[in-house]
């Protein structure tokens, strides 16, 4: 086995983890309700950046997409967010080791900045653009990373768990 | 030995069933396929149960709503119905012993069933429909999915 930091040796070695590791319904439930929280999060999300794209919901005005979409995905990420932690909690060691789950975190990363660029850069200019059936080209470039930035997230999960590599 | 084992049996020993078997890689990448249509999918259908629910883009009638989503929900079903058909065949005597399978099949011809019956009769109509009734199908659909995603993640584990 090779070497980890000593913090995440203790998450892997304290209650908390190895209850949820060991559990018989604890993980899978808090893995359900992490894959679930993620389907809607994402899975609506995803419209916003195909309106971003001009792809869909063309009728409607970006701000309004984005306004209406918005507390649902947060509020799935927010379920995300905390049923992760709890499975990375229990799978700490595992987790650090793997590529992939290396590779999840950084494309998380990607997604933040992402979204933070667009809602302090390049939503300022949306007035000129809201109505537009298909956006100027760093509102489809945001769209755009955050569809790539949330498939890789997903991809390089679901692997984690396969440990392929 | 029940009606339905033959054709697991035939799923199991198919060649498309013994050749995704054979790799460790084709389990895991048709999955993450199926994974991300679902999302898609399940995407699709939140949005358009927000509206019905009148949550969300109030302004659109329903039925528009439906038609700008629909492309994208067929298409994200035909590649979860694909992928699924594969993932199922190599494992399909697994799946045979597994009630989370049964339980998940269960869930998806119904919410099949509705969806293509009254589900798109509501949506496809141009008469908006009673706000009671657009939150009944509403709630009806998103039970009936979040029971195929349940029963689905439930077979990996049980």
């Amino acid at each position: 086995m090779q070497q980890v930091p000593a913090i995440i040796q203790w998450m892997q070695n304290s209650d908390i983890g190895t209850g949820i590791r060991e559990s018989v319904w604890t993980f899978p439930l808090v893995e359900t309700t992490h894959v679930l929280a993620l389907a809607i999060s994402v899975g609506v999300l995803i419209w916003f950046d195909l309106r971003l794209l001009g792809w869909g919901m063309k009728h409607q005005p970006i701000s309004q997409i984005h306004r209406q979409i918005m507390p649902y995905a947060v509020f799935g990420f927010i379920v995300m967010f905390v049923t992760g932690v709890l499975l990375f909690w229990s799978e700490a060691e595992k987790c650090y080791l793997s590529g992939f789950f290396r590779a999840k975190v950084l494309f998380l990363f990607l997604a933040a900045i992402n979204a933070i660029i667009f809602e302090f850069k390049t939503k300022k200019t949306i007035e000129q653009w809201d109505k537009y059936p298909i956006p100027p080209v760093k509102a489809r470039l945001a769209g755009w990373m955050s569809i790539i930035s949330w498939a890789a997230v997903i991809i390089a999960g679901r692997a984690t768990a396969y440990n392929l590599f | 030995m029940h009606f339905l084992l033959p054709i697991f049996k035939w799923a199991d020993t198919s060649w498309m069933g013994e050749t995704i078997r054979a790799s460790r890689f084709y389990f895991p990448i048709i999955e993450t396929f199926h994974l991300l249509a679902l999302t898609l999918l399940f995407g699709a259908i939140l949005m358009l149960n927000l509206r019905l629910c009148g949550l969300m883009m109030k302004n659109l009638p329903v039925q528009q709503v439906a038609k700008d989503l629909s492309p994208w929900l067929l298409w994200s079903l035909a590649i979860i119905l694909v992928s699924g058909l594969m993932l199922f065949s190599s494992e399909a005597m697994k799946c045979y012993a597994s009630v989370p399978f049964q339980v998940k099949m269960v869930f998806l011809f119904t919410a099949i069933a509705f969806h293509f019956t009254i589900y798109r009769s509501v949506t496809k109509s141009e008469r908006e429909p009673r706000r009671w009734f657009g939150v009944i199908v509403a709630v009806v659909s998103v039970v009936l999915w979040l029971g195929v995603g349940l029963g689905g993640r439930g077979i990996g584990f049980l």
